[in-house]
């Protein structure tokens, strides 16, 4: 670590690096940030993800983008390269969905303009450890604010699935039987039984619930203040409660979706059950595994600091840092999925965009900076 | 997005605060209070329907519910202008509005987001600049009232009663009458910024006088048994709204007459009813706009325009005029729409072949552009006389 570097982001996914744009935005030098990760593109994992369910278009909407500042959005700069309003008029009835290569692309330059690699150390963070001065990163050296993305901790699969050879998770690179279950009901099943289904399978979907259906992963309340004064008012246990009831399956309504199911049912392609029923091939869109205790990282985190944790949450303070090892001099701040204590949809690029401003104003405001 | 109530306010104001200025630039400029008073009932309804509708109605507002809106809050706007008689010119009104708007968009869409990178997810808020900002707007707000409240004119009330006229009301202020007051005699007015409220004028030659004054406000006034003119104004600009003139004495009696003043800002008649005299409403180079009133029973015509005089007549009910219904005469250009003339008497008495019952005379190169005119019951239709014209709107 040079002298000069006071913060640190351990995470180089998307999380990481909208942290970091912040960061730059609001006038910290790269040589003031060091970024740890295991691969310096910041959407490697997602692009491999992405790749494996096939996924063409962004749920997310035209601010779901990692620059700091939210306009101008996706829709505002895809219009102006193409030199076609469709782009803000599809954005003002709030149908805009950046192509996945475009959003890439996006990430790409926002890579290239903040400096990324510039901070980017290759390094797998095992350790963070509240110390005098900050908080001791590994051997990597002592910063006082630092940023834990650590992103998903795994792929989430059903016990009982463990080591069947049929099974493949839907983000791992996979092609389709002829007839394939599929397990779950979130945006990831929902794409693949399309994804099947076009490959001329015949799909079954095993579900134990019915999935909502909603533009977002969350009420659009819940992104802003609006929704969120209340959510910070609640008691812990309520709070566990309301988060488990958001992670509920869920995909966009939308006849894109419902036609090509309709269609399949009536030619007996397609159908719900319950449970698996001996299909050659089982797709598990079972989404992540949920919970700090899978994540190493946090995990020893919580351990060594006796933190206050609810269920699988780590708790945290509105501005998701954590109150235990935060204060004017120093800041801890959780983003991507662990801050959702702080903030329900913090696994979503909006998420990752509301802790990196509050950490952002941590650093800016504190004493020894 | 989702606006907190806090965001939606200082929002509004953050974007209010740029338009504000320039109204008070433009007041400042032209030494007129409308600007402001427009600038005021625009934040202000802005205000009200971001508390008491907006915030209940949409916990998320999509970007397209700008537009319509954006046109709900114009069509309040300009309600709440028409409805305070604020004296804004509509297109500056418009203008005005819709500049405000825009810059709202960019603002609210672009500006503000990247001014503050959480805008959005505050719901709006912008921290201690919106505490600034709204506290700038209140200033601006309280010295524009401060200085109102030092500069407006003094109200005099004339109690229940006869008051002897003529009463000369030469400095700005507001004659306001109570209920049961009335002069005999008349009432002369020399002063710029005089309104006159509630009386009752009756008997003398002029019912009330305006010479060489500006900005002056007739307002539910009745006015009778004058011998010459019941409302004259020379050299003035006058709005005279919601008035009742009945009963002259005398054949040279007549409503209200307008004169000399072309080079002075327009005045406006409005909502007056005029029975019976000469001439309802008189114009003599003047620039006035006639509007929904109601002349009857005159003997030589009930809307006289004349003498380069540049007139728009609109919406008024001309009944049994004796000889013409409305002219429009020596080189005047009038424009007469939406009216409706009923009932036009011949004055073969008069010998004169103008005088024979015409809904509408142009007369003496003067041109007259009619649109949607009711004429009905009248002994003869429309003409133009010695080189005037009457062409349709």
């Amino acid at each position: 670590m040079s002298g000069a570097q006071r913060c640190a982001i351990v995470g180089g996914g998307l999380a990481g690096l909208s942290a970091y744009a912040t960061l730059r935005h609001g006038g910290l030098a790269a040589a003031e940030i060091a970024v740890f990760g295991t691969d310096p593109d910041p959407a490697a994992q997602w692009r491999r993800r992405a790749a494996a369910i096939r996924q063409r278009r962004m749920r997310s909407e035209s601010d779901g983008h990692v620059a700091p500042a939210s306009f101008p959005g996706l829709a505002v700069r895809s219009a102006a390269r193409q030199s076609d309003t469709w782009p803000l008029i599809l954005s003002l009835v709030d149908r805009y969905h950046p192509t996945v290569s475009e959003f890439l692309e996006h990430v790409a330059e926002v890579r290239e303009r903040s400096g990324w690699d510039e901070s980017f150390e290759r390094h797998t963070v095992a350790s963070v450890r509240a110390v005098d001065g900050g908080f001791a990163v590994d051997d990597a050296g002592v910063f006082a604010h630092v940023l834990l993305a650590p992103g998903h901790p795994g792929l989430a699969l059903p016990g009982e699935l463990a080591g069947d050879p049929r099974v493949v998770h839907a983000y791992e690179p996979h092609e389709y039987a002829d007839e394939v279950e599929v397990l779950g009901a979130g945006m990831a099943a929902a794409t693949e039984w399309l994804n099947a289904l076009a490959a001329g399978a015949s799909v079954v979907s095993v579900r134990r619930r019915e999935p909502e259906r909603r533009p977002l992963n969350l009420p659009r309340h819940l992104f802003t203040r609006r929704g969120l004064r209340a959510f910070h008012r609640t008691e812990a246990d309520e709070r566990a409660l309301l988060l488990s009831g958001w992670s509920a399956p869920s995909y966009p309504p939308g006849r894109e979706w419902d036609d090509p199911l309709e269609e399949a049912q009536k030619q007996g392609r397609f159908r719900v059950a319950a449970e698996l029923d001996g299909a050659s091939q089982i797709v598990a869109a079972t989404g992540f595994r949920r919970g700090f205790q899978h994540d190493r990282l946090l995990a020893r985190l919580v351990a060594e600091h006796h933190l206050d944790t609810v269920e699988g949450w780590i708790v945290l303070t509105p501005d998701s840092t954590v109150p235990a090892l935060t204060d004017g001099d120093r800041t801890l701040s959780l983003a991507g999925v662990p801050g959702q204590w702080a903030f329900p949809a913090a696994d979503t690029l909006a998420g990752a965009k509301y802790a990196a401003r509050r950490f952002l104003r941590r650093v800016k405001a504190c004493r020894s900076r | 997005m989702s606006f907190t109530l806090r965001g939606r306010l200082e929002t509004r104001l953050a974007v209010s605060l740029l338009p504000l200025l320039a109204a008070c630039a433009v007041a400042l400029v032209l030494a007129e209070w409308w600007p402001l008073e427009l600038a005021a009932i625009m934040i202000g309804v802005g205000v009200v329907l971001d508390s008491v509708v907006y915030h209940r109605t949409f916990p998320y507002q999509s970007g397209w519910l700008a537009l319509p809106l954006g046109l709900l809050e114009l069509g309040v706007v300009m309600a709440a202008v028409r409805g305070a008689h604020v004296g804004a010119p509509v297109d500056f009104a418009l203008l005005f509005f819709g500049g405000a708007w825009l810059l709202g968009q960019v603002l609210v869409h672009g500006g503000f987001p990247l001014a503050r990178l959480s805008y959005a997810e505050d719901g709006g808020e912008l921290g201690k600049a919106g505490l600034a900002t709204a506290a700038v707007a209140a200033a601006v707000f309280a010295s524009a009232g401060g200085v109102a409240w030092a500069t407006i004119p003094p109200t005099v009330h004339l109690s229940a009663g006869i008051h002897q006229g003529p009463i000369v009301l030469d400095h700005s202020q507001k004659l306001v009458g109570d209920a049961g007051a009335v002069v005999r005699g008349g009432i002369v007015i020399t002063s710029d910024d005089v309104t006159v409220e509630n009386l009752a004028v009756t008997g003398g030659e002029i019912g009330i006088e305006i010479d060489g004054a500006e900005n002056v406000k007739i307002e539910h006034v009745r006015v009778s048994g004058t011998s010459l003119d019941a409302i004259q104004a020379r050299r003035a600009s006058v709005t005279i709204r919601d008035c009742l003139i009945h009963s002259p004495v005398g054949d040279y009696a007549q409503g209200i007459d307008i004169s000399f003043g072309f080079d002075l800002p327009p005045s406006l008649i409005e909502g007056c009813t005029i029975v019976g005299g000469r001439e309802g409403i008189v114009t003599h180079f003047s620039n006035v706009h006639i509007r929904s009133n109601h002349v009857s029973q005159t003997t030589l015509r009930a809307l006289g325009l004349t003498e380069m005089s540049m007139v728009m007549v609109e919406g008024n009910d001309v009944q049994d005029s004796l000889g013409v219904g409305i002219y429009c005469g020596d080189y005047s250009e009038c424009m007469i729409s939406d009216n409706v003339v009923g009932g036009t008497r011949p004055d073969t008495a008069s010998g004169d072949l103008t005088r024979l019952g015409f809904a509408l005379v142009a007369h003496s190169g003067a041109k007259a552009e009619v649109e949607d005119n009711e004429l009905s019951r009248n002994a003869r239709a429309p003409k133009a006389f010695l080189g005037a014209r009457i062409t349709a709107g």
